[in-house]
């Protein structure tokens, strides 16, 4: 649908010279709203609520943690549980104390206490914990691209698959998220040659099964790894996380996922705001942002270390200087790293500089192997 | 033909000596002869013609009258108790005439300086020294001292091409009585006895007046001619005595030629657009497919082609009318008042009138603009009885494409046509066929592997039949398809092909009575739907689509109608009818239940039915009442009430009807739109009636409108019930109009405010939008102002300009950004809780004609337009995106600048 879209805009700058140009709305609202980003799960280990609030439309999108408020979990069962805040809006659960049951329900309570909004208290409606089948295999395809435009250069990615099926139908709406790391390698002998980093999933993945004659999903897409990263060039490795939903979540995601897709069309969806499971109970009007997630959990690991082609290197641009021993370098372990020094006994001695992201690979990513790191 | 004579005819140019009576001496034997051999034989002897009706002369006896010697004394006597008159003409030809007389005078007409002789220009430049006056007699002459009111009634034809011509006002200014033609050109109007001046005015005819001694009730029958130069006519001089006359409130027409005369977009005249100059009529924007007609959405008008309802009317995605401008007589537009003969839209109903081919001669028209080139030929198949008129347009800009130095939009194509034909048959006077074909289609292809196309095709089949000069009918078969279709390649076997697909075939009978004060309509009215909400299926051998079909939906439509109207006393008429529509689904379907104490979702279905025949109906009356008080004889007060129901929803959940919407008939769950109009008018003529003022008031309710729930996705929804809000809506506004239609300087300014609101009814969370409040519709444009102008320079020249301003429609803006699961969100406010910025845009055009001698071989005209003359960046759509963890708002506008165009056209 979306090719409609575009054609219909291209026609219409040919047509007619319609133009699009920066526009600045006036818009009075300054009102900042609650964020949630809450899920908890049958695994063991802790669990992880975040509140932040929304930031107007005019002001810089950095993140508002919401800091200093109450937050406890209750079950059907009649125990409650608090969270304690770790870090600015993060509250996280004791994990000794607190594990997810299948089939029991979960409601999270937030009281704030801050001088904005005191004494403000939110809740979410009891969620049943469903159970989630295992994954039954993840596996990669190597997939050539063809430039959509002119049907022209060819470059190869990697596109990772996941398959699953429930047998007890118990499952029918599943929601994935994944972290991803990979190894990458520095062209050059230093020190801190070898890294890993590591990344997690920003888009929704869901789907349900609903409309199939089968609980199985077969080749449901997770990721597409571009070749024009260097996330191929050594190893990589994808942790994909299966999480069991209800059709109310099902929906939320659903939603959150048409919204966002970029408006600017003729043929504009009007938009609006996705509210979650959260509600204020002082005030019933008030638009909670976000979602309490009560979700069983498994997950799988793959790790890709194959040949694509067209792979880039994107240590081809780092410049060298080399300096001589009598002068003095500027920004010496600040701005510029030695790669190499040629240690004659004799003067003139001979250094190679170059900037830290081509020095040090801890610029960015981690000289720590990861504990599920597996060498070849 | 069966008749001797062309029906009653009145436009003689008559000399001060008659041929003498005793020249027509009667010399043969007349005792045996029956009337028809008596006239025969003076034919022969006398080499004239007699003109008369058989069906009048079968009872006469002329065996019966003794002692004559000429054919008038003849006359006198056989004549004498029957109502029937004869008149000789110059060349003695004998014209038999019943109910009334035709005889010549030199005396004035009673109406003094606006006198103008009936002279007839165009067929006998010769004879314009003409100083005759015709006075017709209609009734019997000894009547003559009697009082009371008596009907006139008759039908007027379109001399060259002897097609009725409706619209047509009959008036009398002194009385300020007056009456419009029907379909059929049949008039009716009840006056007071005396002499009076009656005149005859169309758009483009030559305006006819003829003085009249009434006596009696009467029959009489009216040619009228065409005008010579289009340039030099007064356009709009029938209109002003429409305004005062209709009994409907919110009623609009233009006529071809005046549109001809308004600015062009991209050198397309286009019907629609025009439409939008008038008050209470609007569209969201450029480039949108629909308008919107006092606060209704767009899928609440009708637009009738051939009777036959068009379920897209429009080109390139909205930019240019899918209607040909070349077929067009007349349009509409029905914003109120809507007669009971037209259903099944609540807001309004377009119904284009097309014209008949030409029928004596061959002609035709061509022309080129920038977008487009047509051809028109029309002429006789049989000379009077059977036509045809044969149009076509094109766009030729592919190579705009190719001229493009962009790699995505080099293998582009964008074309569209359409093509009209119509044959018009009269199988005798009784007895009139017309038969149309309409096709329009539209293709796009993106990049090289996406095509978009739609198209319509309508049928229509039209049996007029008079039963006798005061009651007629005509019957309507008529089918109409829209369809359309997008397919795609993809990259990896993704290829597919989604289409949709609406067809309705309709019966409608409709019946005409007109019996002195009243004027009966009433009729029968049948349509079956089929839809095909969607199907999306794999395209190419590779590709893996799962093939995935809606099911179909079928549904019967049937109406029946009765509508009086009436005049009850000289200042007061009325018009009040009834429409009793139903509506029944057909299987077979499968109905999902719901849980009823929670939202429908696939999680709250407790039951599946299986349905395969009929399974679920509505019906109900709509009752239409106008009231037209007379308040002097230049002013009028008009009240009217409306319901209108409608069984058909388009699904749109997109600011303005995008290309991929879909039909959907109500089903189970969909309730049948209903629609409440109450409105009052009031109209005035000024400055010698050159000026007409008019203000309009409505206030209008709409129940069962659907909205969508948050973020859905309607493109092969399936179970579409789980999706849908149902909304109710309320409009109300003031529609005022001064317009000044004749002379060389024309223009008219038009001011409405108007105010529509939209509210849920939902009783779940996701039902209600803005806490179940009222919130302004999409198409809420409080304030619009339009203006237009033009200036006839010479017959030749001709200026125009036109001028509009609105409020910038409602808009959601977003008003804050969140973090969620590594993702930057955006939150929304409340809906169409702003607007953009206000529209504003003047566009002009000038028209020049090439020599207008009547002999050369084409006529050439020449059409410079510009439109968006001030390059005005109207903004079409505000819209935002996330750049660099900021949000950045942008606007659109379809026309950034001015776009200047020119287009040839000539006639043949």
């Amino acid at each position: 649908m979306r090719s409609i879209k575009y054609l219909i805009i291209s026609i219409i700058f040919l047509l007619a010279g319609s133009c699009i140009s920066p526009f600045i709305p006036e818009i009075n609202e300054t009102q900042e709203m609650l964020v949630v980003e809450g899920l908890i799960t049958d695994q063991p280990g802790i669990n992880v609520v975040m509140l932040s609030r929304s930031v107007p439309l005019n002001k810089e999108n950095t993140s508002n943690p919401l800091k200093g408020c109450t937050v406890t979990i209750n079950d059907d069962a009649g125990n409650t549980f608090a969270l304690s805040e770790i870090s600015a809006g993060t509250y996280v659960t004791d994990s000794s104390e607190f594990k997810g049951v299948i089939g029991r329900k979960y409601q999270l309570k937030i009281k704030i206490n801050d001088s904005s909004s005191p004494n403000k208290n939110y809740e979410s409606e009891l969620i049943e914990m469903k159970p989630v089948p295992p994954i039954d295999s993840l596996y990669y395809e190597k997939v050539t691209l063809k430039q959509r435009e002119d049907l022209t250069p060819v470059m190869q990615g990697c596109q990772v698959f996941l398959s699953t099926h429930d047998q007890s139908e118990m499952c029918k709406y599943y929601r994935w998220d994944y972290k991803e790391t990979w190894q990458f390698q520095l062209p050059y002998y230093v020190h801190n040659d070898i890294c890993w980093i590591s990344n997690n999933s920003s888009e929704i993945n869901i789907k349900t099964t609903t409309s199939l004659s089968e609980n199985r999903i077969e080749q449901f897409p997770i990721i597409f790894i571009s070749n024009k990263t260097d996330r191929l060039n050594k190893k990589y490795s994808l942790l994909v996380h299966q999480y069991s939903m209800n059709e109310d979540e099902y929906d939320y995601w659903s939603k959150l996922q048409s919204i966002s897709d970029e408006t600017g069309s003729l043929y504009d969806i009007t938009p609006s705001s996705i509210i979650g499971n959260i509600y204020c109970i002082d005030d019933p009007g008030e638009q909670v942002l976000g979602y309490f997630s009560v979700s069983a959990k498994t997950s799988k690991r793959i790790f890709i270390k194959d040949y694509f082609a067209g792979l880039p290197d994107l240590y081809l641009k780092c410049a060298t200087d080399t300096v001589f021993n009598n002068d003095t370098i500027p920004g010496l372990n600040q701005t510029i790293w030695i790669l190499m020094s040629f240690d004659y006994s004799m003067p003139p001695y001979k250094v190679l500089t170059t900037k830290k992201g081509c020095a040090d690979c801890t610029a960015r990513g981690s000289k720590i192997k990861p504990v599920f790191w597996e060498d070849d | 033909m069966k008749f001797r004579i062309l029906l009653l005819v009145l436009i003689l140019f008559l000399s001060d000596n008659l041929i003498a009576q005793d020249t027509l001496k009667i010399t043969w034997d007349y005792q045996n002869l029956s009337f028809k051999e008596f006239v025969k034989k003076a034919e022969d002897v006398y080499k004239i013609r007699i003109f008369y009706k058989e069906e009048w002369v079968n009872e006469l006896k002329p065996s019966d009258i003794k002692d004559v010697k000429s054919v008038p004394e003849f006359f006198d006597k056989l004549f004498k108790d029957v109502s029937l008159y004869y008149f000789i003409d110059d060349a003695g030809n004998i014209i038999i005439t019943k109910d009334f007389v035709v005889k010549a005078s030199d005396k004035p007409s009673d109406e003094g300086d606006k006198y103008i002789p009936p002279t007839d220009y165009y067929e006998s430049r010769e004879k314009q020294e003409v100083t005759g006056n015709v006075f017709i007699d209609i009734g019997n002459p000894a009547d003559k001292n009697k009082s009371g009111t008596v009907t006139i009634s008759g039908y007027v034809t379109n001399r060259d091409t002897r097609e009725p011509v409706a619209g047509v006002t009959v008036f009398n200014q002194r009385l300020s009585a007056g009456t419009i033609t029907n379909e059929f050109g049949y008039y009716s109007l009840i006056m007071p006895r005396g002499s009076w001046l009656l005149q005859f005015s169309f758009i483009g005819m030559k305006e006819k007046q003829i003085n009249l001694n009434l006596y009696g009730n009467g029959e009489m029958n009216v040619e009228m001619n065409n005008m010579l130069i289009p340039l030099k006519e007064t356009v709009v001089s029938a209109q002003k005595n429409i305004m005062l006359q209709r009994f409907e409130t919110g009623v609009e027409k233009i006529n071809i030629t005046s549109f001809k005369l308004l600015p062009t977009s991209m050198g397309e005249s286009d019907v629609i657009k025009s439409f939008l100059l008038m008050p209470g009529i609007q569209s969201i924007g450029e480039g949108s497919v629909g308008f919107n007609v006092r606060g209704g959405s767009s899928d609440q008008n009708l637009v009738l082609l051939y009777g036959a309802p068009i379920y897209n009317s429009s080109h390139f995605f909205g930019f240019f009318s899918a209607i040909n401008s070349d077929i067009i007589k007349d349009v509409t537009m029905y914003k109120g008042g809507i007669p009971v003969r037209y259903g099944g839209r609540i807001s309004s109903v377009l119904d284009i009138g097309t014209t008949e081919g030409d029928r004596k001669e061959f002609t035709g028209n061509a022309g080129i603009s920038p977008v487009t080139t047509h051809l028109l030929i029309e002429g006789p198949v049989k000379k009077d009885t059977c036509t045809f008129i044969l149009t076509g347009r094109t766009t030729y800009s592919n190579w705009v494409f190719g001229l493009i130095n962009n790699p995505m939009l080099k293998k582009s194509k964008a074309s569209f046509y359409d093509v009209n034909g119509k044959i018009t048959y009269d199988i005798n006077k009784k007895n009139k066929i017309d038969l149309s074909a309409y096709l329009s289609h539209d293709a796009f292809r993106f990049y090289s592997d996406t095509v978009y196309s739609y198209g319509n095709t309508i049928f229509s089949l039209k049996w007029r039949h008079f039963f006798n000069s005061r009651f007629f009918s005509v019957l309507l078969l008529n089918n109409s398809n829209y369809k359309y279709e997008v397919s795609a390649q993809g990259s990896v076997n993704e290829g597919f092909t989604l289409s949709h697909r609406i067809n309705s075939s309709g019966l409608k009978a409709d019946f005409n009575w007109y019996q002195g004060r009243n004027e009966v309509n009433y009729g029968l009215d049948l349509t079956r739907y089929a839809v095909m909400p969607g199907s999306y299926l794999p395209k190419g051998d590779s590709s893996l689509v799962l093939a995935k079909t809606i099911d179909k939906e079928r549904a019967l439509e049937g109406a029946l109608y009765f509508e009086d109207k009436f005049i009850l006393t000289d200042y007061l008429s009325v018009n009040a009818g009834l429409r009793f529509s139903s509506f029944f689904a057909i299987g077979p379907n499968t109905v999902l239940k719901y849980d009823p104490g929670s939202s429908k979702r696939n999680s709250t279905i407790t039951d599946t039915t299986q349905f395969n025949s009929f399974y679920k109906g509505y019906a109900g009356p709509e009752f239409r009442i106008s009231l037209n008080l007379k308040t002097s004889p230049r002013s009028s007060f008009k009240l009217n009430y409306n319901r209108t129901r409608q069984y058909i929803h388009l699904l749109s959940n997109t600011t303005s009807i995008s290309p991929t919407d879909t039909w959907k008939l109500c089903d189970y769950y969909l309730k049948p739109q209903v629609g409440d109009q109450y409105a009052a008018g009031f109209y005035q003529m000024l400055y010698r009636n050159s000026i007409e003022a008019s203000a309009e008031i409505y206030f209008k309710t709409i129940k069962n409108m659907v909205d969508f729930k948050r973020g859905t996705n309607l493109i092969m929804a399936e179970n579409i019930e789980q999706d849908l809000v149902n909304v109710k809506g309320k409009a109300y506004g003031i529609e005022l109009m001064v317009r000044k239609t004749e002379g060389r300087v024309r223009w008219s300014v038009g001011y409405t405010y108007a105010r529509t609101f939209i509210r849920s009814i939902g009783k779940f969370s996701d039902e209600i939008i803005n806490r179940g409040e009222w919130f302004p519709a999409n198409f809420d444009k409080p304030h619009d102002l339009t203006a237009t102008f033009n200036y006839l320079f010479s017959r030749r020249f001709s200026f125009s300009a036109n001028y509009t301003y609105s409020t910038g429609r409602p808009i959601t803006y977003p008003i804050a950004s969140y973090h969620l699961d590594n993702m930057v969100l955006t939150h929304y406010s409340d809906r169409n809780k702003y607007r953009i910025p206000d529209y504003m845009r003047l566009d002009i055009s000038l028209k020049i004609s090439g020599n207008l001698k009547s002999r050369k071989i084409a006529h050439p005209h020449w059409i410079f337009s510009v439109y968006n003359l001030l390059g005005r960046q109207n903004v079409y759509s505000v819209y935002f995106r996330n750049e660099n963890n900021q949000i950045k708002g942008y606007k659109l506008s379809v026309f950034g600048k001015a776009i200047p165009s020119l287009s040839f056209n000539f006639d043949f």
